[in-house]
């Protein structure tokens, strides 16, 4: 086994499909077993909103309700500026998403494609950046965003995030995998390092730039502790900090209103990333991102 | 190494003529290049990263509380740490959450990928989604939703497992299995970001690879052992990586199901982090404990890199 | 495309999203003539906060020359931001949080004394309640005005009390595992109880009084003087055995819950009592409850309850003008309609102990707790790492309900809160 040579051979040279196989099957069985766990927790999460307070706290519990109600839901919708907050969130989510793709793809690249003094050192330290726990800088960048007058605005919830050493070693691995035939016959041709970037590594980036989008999409979407501190007013606030707000006295927020509260703010990424999904998935299922 | 560090070819214009003189400029224009294709994010980096880290570390060597007078402390934090039983049972706490994460947060990732990569099982891009579907709802949530499936009074998944004579009483409350739970957490919500990983990378291993090896008679598990995971080594390091790194800074969902508990088994370094500087507005402290972390974490990601690098010669 | 088009170009994305931050930020600068702007972040979210909104817009009605305007965030979260903001410089002029809360920020330099305001007659400052006031008091210096002093009671469900025939509150603790025995009920006779008598959580209990509620009634303590660690004591381990054999052994209230738990079994009507704050109020409403409050039964030597308590404080403020209009609001906050009517609004007992209790009869559940304020007593007053000693004494009884030795825990505890309170 020792001697394999690792030829590169495209899709089309797989082999014949051999018949369904026994092991198929189970492995078929044996996966949709993994998908009823693994979206138990969702179906929860969806049933348990529309739940009146009664059946959330009966004995034994159900996974359906025996009764639908909005009550949950409409207390969310009525207490919160719900329309500002998913403005907000969207605001958010997404000019983070932007910078941090433009930011760190044309970052990744240089590290990736260009033989400059210091790479590995400039490589080295972005990792290590990842390693400190963001309670420990927190306060420091606060203190940063204040001085320059952004509390409370879109621009101190994005800048900070507009670029992130993760995104950057992630394209960073990729571009390293691309094919650099092109790129040298452009180069050749006298065309700039900007005009490779933007005309031939960008556009075989797309599964990964969507892989890094999705992923820093969600993760802003769902941060609770940042717009929390950055914002204290609460009509600048993102879904997600907006719902530490449904807190009841004592500190109590019911299941089923948060439940109901979580539903919403996982709908609009779920919406979009079933939009998203068949584009995402398959492109990645297809051309890969190498990691 | 290689892969991390990356080894492969990068363009160098070709010199055209001369010697050592030309050939520096031609390394100072490429310096150039580099330069404003990095100086937005070195810049953003710079300010928002590179600076509250130095900012941290300054304030490491300071009895800082955020505000107010701070006096300078030398090593005293540092000292601290080492001295404090909380702490070293906090790093302890740490290395089993590392443990109950990262491989079961890879393997399984891994092993669902190589199932839903066969081309022969029918609705392959329906377990694709699916899988992935966790991935978009926050930690806090699902530490949320996990809460209650498993609360003892009300959950469902409890009371389910208690039909079928498995007891777990209220395992957020027992200190052997509040970790695990914790651990399980996480990896339910992270697992189909790896996994999407793993299924990308696994489109980058030529088919003629395994046709080579069903050839020479080897059976499934040989194929995965000789082809697979070599050639998905990349790959590996790097989820490995991240999903190490993610383990050491483990918080939220700790901070919505257990608070640190029952009795501090739940208590990891980044909770302490939290407690230090935000409870008992010790920053300095705080800040010392995180570049301790930062240490750790370092040391950890080079064995990594050693071990997978290693890995990647011997196939070579 | 020439390399001096790349320059321009990607200097151009630079400095174009430079620009679109930029323009994001909008930000008001004060002008040096105009009213005194104060912000006050409070965590007062029920009706409770419509009351304060009120009385701070009576206020800025009232002067003209001083414009308060409030951000409202649930507790916690004024916890997690309060930080951030002062070590920019961008925090409130005025803070209300949890009075166990105050003393670590005050212990190190974010708040006004207010040692000059409480000397001032004029202020009523003297009439607050003197347990209310030890807990804004650190090192000798009082550092905020009390919002909130309410002793822990027990909460009941009328309903169920009426089912097994019981009609009076229990008044000690005999009385109240008696009760709670008739209380508890296992039907199907698996160890597992459908209705328990009563809920006593072993951590994170309400407002952290629970088990320091249960220290008192023997004539135990936790902490002396603000300095002391006294919970290693003969008292204690009484009353720990006392409890664990009712809770563990006559399994009259659930093991492992916390005070959240608690709340949520309470309303779910699975438990006839809990211990709770004047919320619970409005949690029995929502789940349809009939409710009774009673104060915590006596012990075998004291009868008292750990109370919870709001402040507010003024942060450190540069221009003193600031720090008198905060005090002026402060004095407005305590005058006799406000101290009324925010007693009546927040459900909470007037602060100030020469209102008359008739003038709050109204509020059948102010004017029940009213009747129990002389039980109250402060957590914790002046121990500034209150969160080391308090999650000692969380692991202390969740280890002891658990089954562990009773006498090896409480010298763990000693030692881990005398090593809080040395700092």
């Amino acid at each position: 086994m020792t001697a394999l040579a690792p030829t590169r051979v495209g899709a089309l040279a797989r082999g014949p499909r051999p018949r369904l196989k026994p092991t198929t099957a189970f492995a078929f069985i044996g996966l949709l077993a993994a998908v009823a766990l693994v979206l138990l927790p969702i179906a929860s999460i969806v049933f348990t909103a529309f739940k009146p307070t009664g059946e959330v706290n009966a004995f034994p519990p159900t996974l359906l309700p025996e009764q639908w109600t909005f009550a949950n839901v409409e207390r969310i919708t009525t207490e919160l500026p719900f329309a500002r907050l998913i403005l907000n969130s969207v605001i958010f989510a997404g000019g983070v998403t932007a910078f941090a793709l433009v930011f760190d793809s044309l970052a990744a690249y240089a590290l990736a494609r260009i033989d400059f003094r210091g790479r590995t050192v400039l490589l080295i330290v972005i990792i290590a950046s990842l390693m400190i726990p963001f309670q420990a800088t927190l306060i420091p960048v606060y203190q940063v965003v204040a001085d320059l007058g952004w509390v409370n605005t879109y621009a101190g919830l994005i800048a900070p995030r507009a670029a992130d050493a993760f995104g950057i070693f992630f394209l960073r691995q990729f571009f390293l995998a691309l094919p650099r035939d092109i790129d040298n016959a452009a180069r050749i041709d006298g065309a700039s390092e900007f005009r490779i970037f933007r005309s031939i590594v960008i556009p075989n980036a797309i599964p990964a730039l969507m892989t890094l989008g999705i992923f820093t999409f969600v993760n802003n979407w769902n941060d609770l502790l940042w717009p929390l501190v950055f914002t204290t007013q609460r009509e600048m606030g993102t879904l997600t900090s907006g719902l530490t707000l449904l807190t009841g006295p004592g500190g109590i927020i019911p299941y089923g209103v948060m439940m109901a509260g979580s539903l919403i703010a996982i709908l609009p990424l779920l919406v979009a990333f079933l939009i998203v999904q068949r584009t995402f998935i398959e492109s990645i299922a297809t051309t890969g991102v190498k990691g | 190494m290689t892969s991390l560090t990356g080894s492969r070819p990068t363009y160098r214009p070709p010199a055209p003529l001369g010697g050592r003189p030309r050939r520096r400029s031609a390394q100072d224009k490429r310096d150039r290049t580099a330069l404003l294709f990095l100086a937005p994010a070195l810049i953003v980096l710079g300010v928002f990263v590179a600076w509250p880290m130095v900012s941290a570390l300054r304030l490491s060597f300071t009895d800082a509380s955020g505000f107010g007078v701070e006096n300078w402390v030398g090593f005293d934090n540092y000292a601290r740490i080492f001295a404090d039983a909380d702490i070293l049972s906090a790093l302890f706490n740490t290395v089993w959450y590392l443990v109950l994460f990262t491989p079961p947060a890879v393997a399984v990732a891994l092993g669902l990928a190589l199932a839903v990569n066969n081309p022969r099982l029918p609705f392959r891009s329906f377990f694709r989604t699916a899988f992935f579907v966790p991935f978009i709802v926050s930690l806090a949530v699902s530490a949320f939703a996990w809460g209650y499936l498993l609360d003892p009074n009300v959950g469902l998944l409890n009371y389910w497992l208690s039909s079928i004579g498995i007891r777990i009483g209220n395992p957020l409350q027992d200190p052997n299995l509040a970790m695990p739970v914790v651990a399980l957490v996480a990896v339910w919500k992270s697992f189909g970001f790896y996994f999407v990983i793993f299924l990308a990378g696994l489109q980058d291993v030529p088919a003629s690879l395994y046709e080579a090896a069903r050839v020479d008679g080897a059976g499934p598990w040989a194929r995965f052992r000789n082809v697979t995971l070599p050639m998905l080594s990349n790959t590996l390091a790097f989820v490995m990586i991240f999903a190490m790194i993610a383990a050491l800074q483990a918080f939220d969902q700790i901070y919505v199901m257990t608070g640190g508990g029952p009795f501090g088994s739940t208590q990891t370094i980044v909770m302490e982090i939290y407690e230090s500087g935000f409870r008992r507005l010790e920053l300095g402290f705080a800040s010392a404990l995180s570049y301790v972390l930062l240490a750790a974490t370092l040391l950890l990601s080079i064995v990594q890199f050693v071990f997978f690098g290693r890995r990647e010669r011997d196939l070579t | 495309m020439t390399r001096n088009r790349t320059v321009t170009t990607v200097a151009a994305v630079a400095a174009a999203s430079a620009l679109m931050l930029a323009g994001c930020s909008a930000d008001g600068t004060e002008s040096s003539d105009g009213p005194i702007e104060l912000t006050f972040w409070h965590g007062y979210t029920e009706a409770d906060g419509d009351v304060l909104e009120q009385i701070v817009a009576d206020f800025n009605a009232e002067n003209p020359d001083i414009v308060i305007s409030t951000e409202i965030n649930p507790w916690a979260v004024i916890d997690d931001t309060l930080l951030p903001a002062l070590s920019a410089g961008t925090g409130p002029d005025i803070v209300a949080m949890p009075a166990e809360r105050l003393p670590v920020y005050a212990d190190r330099g974010a708040f006004a004394s207010l040692d000059e305001f409480y000397a001032d007659p004029a202020n009523n400052a003297g009439a607050v309640n003197p347990g209310a006031v030890d807990m804004i008091t650190v090192n000798g210096t009082a550092y905020g005005v009390p919002t909130g002093f309410v002793p822990l009671a027990v909460y009941f469900n009328k309903a169920l009390f009426e089912a097994a025939g019981i009609t009076e509150a229990p008044t000690t603790w005999d009385d109240w595992v008696s009760v709670s025995e008739q209380l508890t009920i296992d039907e199907n006779g698996d160890g597992t109880p459908e209705q328990y008598g009563v809920i006593l959580p072993d951590h994170a209990t309400v407002a952290n009084g629970l088990w320091p509620s249960l220290f008192y009634g023997n004539g135990g303590e936790i902490v002396e003087g603000g300095d002391t660690a006294v919970i290693d004591s003969p008292e204690n381990a009484e009353t720990l055995e006392f409890w664990r054999d009712a809770i563990v052994e006559s399994a009259i209230s659930p093991t492992g819950v916390d005070g959240i738990e608690a709340d949520s079994i309470f309303s779910s009507g699975r438990a006839a009592m809990t211990i709770g704050g004047p919320w619970m109020v409005f949690i029995a409403a929502d789940n349809g409850i009939d409710y009774g409050i009673a104060p915590i039964p006596a012990g075998p030597v004291d009868q008292a309850a750990s109370a919870i308590g709001v402040s507010m404080a003024i942060t450190q403020q540069e221009d003193p003008a600031r720090q008198a209009a905060a005090e002026k609001f402060f004095a407005y906050f305590l005058n006799d309609d406000n101290a009324v009517a925010w007693s009546l609004g927040s459900g909470w007992p007037p602060l100030r102990t020469d209102i008359a209790a008739d003038s709050v009869a109204d509020n059948a559940t102010v004017a029940a707790l009213t009747s129990m304020a002389e039980f109250g007593r402060p957590l914790l007053p002046g121990v500034v790492n209150s969160v080391d000693v308090l999650t000692a004494v969380d692991n202390l009884t969740q280890q002891v309900m658990a089954g562990g030795d009773i006498d090896a825990l409480l010298a763990e505890a000693q030692a881990e809160i005398e090593a809080a309170l040395a700092g």
